[in-house]
């Protein structure tokens, strides 16, 4: 791993000897971590999860040989000059107030990513139906309007595209999803209700992948995307995950394809882009939790609603394990 | 013929169609509303949405239905229709022989109070719900035992009670609490093979307005599930005056995990108050291998009043001085060190240099608090060579406004200084210059290559009123940056005297300047016609 990262620091300085342009070095701290960046805005919205990106880079830590300093540099602007300096930006689109950026940072922006920058955008990728809900994630393949219209201006001509679920994010470091032995619970413990088990293996989280769109710019992955991630990765004192996250299920049932369309409803619909480019129905009454979900298929199925310790703590596990290896990805990339 | 057939279909279509939205006085939807992939497909059969109380009707009917399919996807659509009806209908299938109906049943009705609907239902229902705590299914089990606090305000409530004494009316409060029986299947949980089970019903027990047996809670700190003991070791705030929790507590402090030990010095600390056998407790855990807990311990005695040792504030120290950042425990701890009092300046020096930008901010800020340490200036103007603009800008605002006189060598640390924002400060701090240091420092600011420092040289120049002030402001109207002939303004504004006739004579001669149409505008305002 040492070695992979010593190679990426090499290749950081090819990069800036082929680009012709002098660009500072790699800003280690003073015992050699690597630090990560946040961009976040003076007068931006609250700071939904606080702990999140320090307990991730902790974990790493302690889970790998990859040394991270565990707190981020926060940086206001896209042009401050330490962007260049290191290695991985992240951006929680739900903090930022906007998505106004000026010429300069999209310039800024565009050649951090040339050179060898990767930018994380969690919360890059939100349906529709959410709305204004913070905390509420929703596994839509394709970038929220404002990252598509933002990038339009950063790299004009290029898309996001979504990564397929063999993608080396997904084994950079963790492989499938959590298992007893790595939640630490008893063998005759039940992890998940079996329900709800079945859809994380098959549908959910099928091998521990997730939706994630990015874009490529000179055939690297430089900038990724993906449904709010950071709710999964904070730990209290004690150790304890925080906040408590809960799961959102589709389930079927006799009749369910001609129950569903002739059940009552006076809300609205919204079209989700799936993984495969079609589009689902999701029902939703405003202010409530989505209802049930006409899929391209023809199938109609119901959402429900789980939640309990053991379930947030399995979804914990989840999104900090994808975090880990999103950030590794980054690094050896 | 065909024709005439399709035509009548479609008229009958269109009748039930109508009485369907007489009775829901809803609009009935065609399919797929709002998608265009959903759009109805030529020739198919134009449905319409049925009424809510004809779903209602049909899931009645579906509930009642001899295969489970049917009975559990009725179960399930009812959830989407918060309201007495389909609670009713769903509390009426919570004791169907299928765990796959219960379940479904169970986690409707939790949608129907998430979604707040739940309250006009009486008392009878909500313990029939929590009755199911004693279900075969552990999947009801925990979602009835998550569900407990937006229970128990019905299941505890008092009732006022009329009987006739004597031929007299008499009302009586009868006393609040969770039924006999429920309370039994309450205990029972609290010993459930699930750990998931158990945990909810330790959170939760205070407000169903039980206590729990000693020994019980004593089996419950010797779980199997490190969940369920930090949770019993919360709980246990309550019930430390028994001896088997304090027997209990002492072999904690031998448990394996870390994060268990942390826990017992914290709510060690609260019972400590009261009961000073867990000091002795938090005694043991200041000799813990894990510094993360020793270190808490430590703080922990200290806030009861007891002295720390030397040693133990060496502890801190390293464990502070090698922590990564400041987050987490080291935060938690950090924060808590005004509790040792004078004692805590050595660890905030000894972080004055500490890796972590963020911990040398709050290190520099905590250190620089006592007045003594800004009489020694070498110290933050050491301080103010940090290469973290954040440790610089903490020290700044802590130094700012409690200088009372600047030396030469402090005004000349500062103007060689490489960030501008403390070359600032050092313009600044010529306001509480002796005045022929002043006069001797204030051009080596004023030429400063960073618009900031010029501009409060400035600021202060005009704040003095130093030999040839006015002079400097005139000229630095006519300065390229628009920061300077802004200072410059302000400057020659706040002297209502000769600085106010200085602005007005430029003014008058040169109309045309940038900054003549602002000059203008400012002494219209202080009623100075140019």
């Amino acid at each position: 791993m040492i070695k992979k990262i010593k190679i990426f620091l090499v290749s950081c300085l090819i990069a800036s000897v082929l680009g012709g342009q002098e660009i500072p070095p790699l800003n280690l701290s003073e015992d050699g971590s690597i630090q990560v960046l946040s961009l976040r805005r003076e007068n931006g919205t609250r700071i939904r999860y606080p702990d999140a990106l320090p307990s991730l880079l902790q974990l790493i830590n302690e889970s790998s040989r990859v040394s991270f300093d565990p707190f981020p540099l926060f940086i206001e602007s896209l042009t401050d000059e330490r962007l260049f300096e290191h290695p991985i930006l992240y951006i929680n689109c739900d903090e930022l107030p906007n998505f106004e950026f000026s010429n300069e940072e999209n310039q800024a922006l565009r050649r951090y990513m040339e050179l060898g920058g990767f930018v994380y955008l969690d919360a890059g990728i939100k349906a529709s139906f959410l709305g204004a809900d913070l905390g509420h994630s929703y596994a839509a393949w394709e970038e929220r309007p404002e990252v598509r219209q933002w990038f339009d201006q950063v790299l004009p001509g290029q898309s996001f595209n979504p990564l397929p679920r063999n993608h080396e994010i997904f084994r950079t470091f963790y492989k499938g999803l959590p298992d007893n032995e790595y939640l630490r619970l008893e063998e005759s413990q039940k992890r998940l209700p079996d329900t709800v088990l079945t859809f994380v293996e098959q549908e959910k989280w099928p091998q521990g992948t997730y939706s994630l769109v990015g874009l490529k710019v000179r055939d690297r992955l430089a900038c990724l995307a993906s449904p709010i991630c950071a709710m999964g990765w904070g730990r209290d004192e004690f150790g304890a995950w925080l906040p408590p996250i809960s799961f959102r299920i589709r389930e079927s049932a006799e009749n369910f394809d001609e129950t569903l369309q002739m059940a009552s409803f006076t809300g609205k619909t919204f079209e989700v882009t799936r993984e495969d480019g079609l589009k689902d129905i999701i029902y939703q009454i405003p202010g409530q939790r989505p209802l049930w979900v006409q899929e391209p298929t023809g199938r109609w199925r119901i959402f429900k609603y789980y939640s309990g310790e053991e379930i947030s703590n399995y979804a914990h596990s989840f999104y900090a394990r994808l975090g880990m290896n999103v950030f590794l990805y980054a690094l050896l990339n | 013929m065909g024709k005439n057939l399709f035509l009548f279909c479609g008229l009958v279509a269109l009748g039930f169609s109508a009485v369907a939205q007489e009775q829901s006085n809803q609009f009935p939807l065609p399919l797929g509303a709002g998608g265009p992939s959903a759009a109805p497909i030529a020739g198919a059969p134009v449905l319409t949405r049925s009424s809510t109380s004809s779903t209602m009707e049909d899931a009645a009917r579906d509930l009642q239905s001899p295969a489970e399919s049917e009975r559990v996807g009725a179960a399930k659509l009812l959830g989407k229709y918060p309201g007495a009806q389909a609670t009713h209908l769903l509390i009426g299938v919570l004791d169907d022989p299928s765990e796959l109906v219960r379940r479904a049943a169970i986690v409707s009705l939790v949608e129907h109070i998430n979604t707040g609907s739940f309250y006009s239902i009486g008392q009878p229902i909500y313990e029939k719900i929590f009755s199911k705590i004693g279900d075969v299914d552990v999947e009801v089990r925990r979602a009835v035992t998550a569900l407990i606090p937006r229970l128990a305000f019905r299941l505890v409530q008092s009732f006022s009670q009329q009987t006739v004494i004597n031929g007299r009316v008499v009302y009586r409060n009868t006393p609040g609490g969770l039924r006999s029986d429920l309370e039994a299947l309450a205990r029972k949980a609290l010993e459930d093979p699930d750990a998931v089970v158990r945990q909810n019903m330790l959170k939760h027990h205070t407000i169903l307005r039980i206590q729990i047996l000693p020994n019980v809670l004593a089996r419950l700190l010797d779980d199997n599930d490190k969940g369920v003991v930090l949770e019993a070791i919360d709980q246990a705030r309550r019930y430390g005056s028994h001896i088997e929790i304090q027997q209990k507590f002492s072999a904690l402090t031998k448990h394996p995990d870390a994060g268990v030990r942390s826990k017992l010095s914290r709510v060690s600390q609260m019972l400590s108050r009261s009961d000073s056998f867990y000091r002795s407790i938090l005694r043991t855990l200041t000799d813990d291998p894990a510094d993360e807990v020793a270190t808490l311990a430590i703080i922990d005695l200290a806030r009861v009043g007891e002295k720390v040792s030397p040693p133990m504030l060496l502890r801190i120290e390293e464990f502070l001085s090698q922590s990564k950042g400041f987050y987490g425990n080291a935060e938690n701890l950090f924060f808590s060190l005004p509790v040792l009092g004078s004692k805590a300046s050595g660890i905030y020096k000894a972080l004055l240099d500490h890796p972590s930008s963020r911990m040398r901010a709050e290190a520099w800020a905590k250190f620089l608090l006592p007045v003594r340490a800004s009489e020694d200036s070498s110290v933050w103007l050491n301080g103010l060579k940090d290469r973290d603009s954040e440790v610089r800008e903490v020290i700044l605002m802590t130094m700012r406004g409690r200088i009372q006189e600047a030396t030469e060598a402090d005004l000349q640390a500062l103007l060689a200084n490489k960030n501008a924002e403390v070359r600032s400060f050092g313009a600044e701090l010529l306001l509480v210059a002796d005045e022929e240091l002043a006069k001797e420092q204030f051009f080596n600011f004023l030429i400063d290559e960073n618009n900031l420092v010029r501009s409060t040289t400035l600021r202060v120049l005009a704040r003095r009123k130093m030999d040839n002030w006015i002079m400097l402001h005139i000229r630095s109207l006519d300065d390229d940056e628009v920061q300077i002939q802004q200072a410059a303004l302000d400057g020659l504004l706040s002297d209502s005297g000769e600085g106010t006739s200085a602005l007005l004579e430029y003014v008058r001669k040169f109309p045309s300047h940038p900054i003549s149409e602002a000059a203008r505008r400012e002494l219209l305002r202080k009623g100075i016609h140019p």
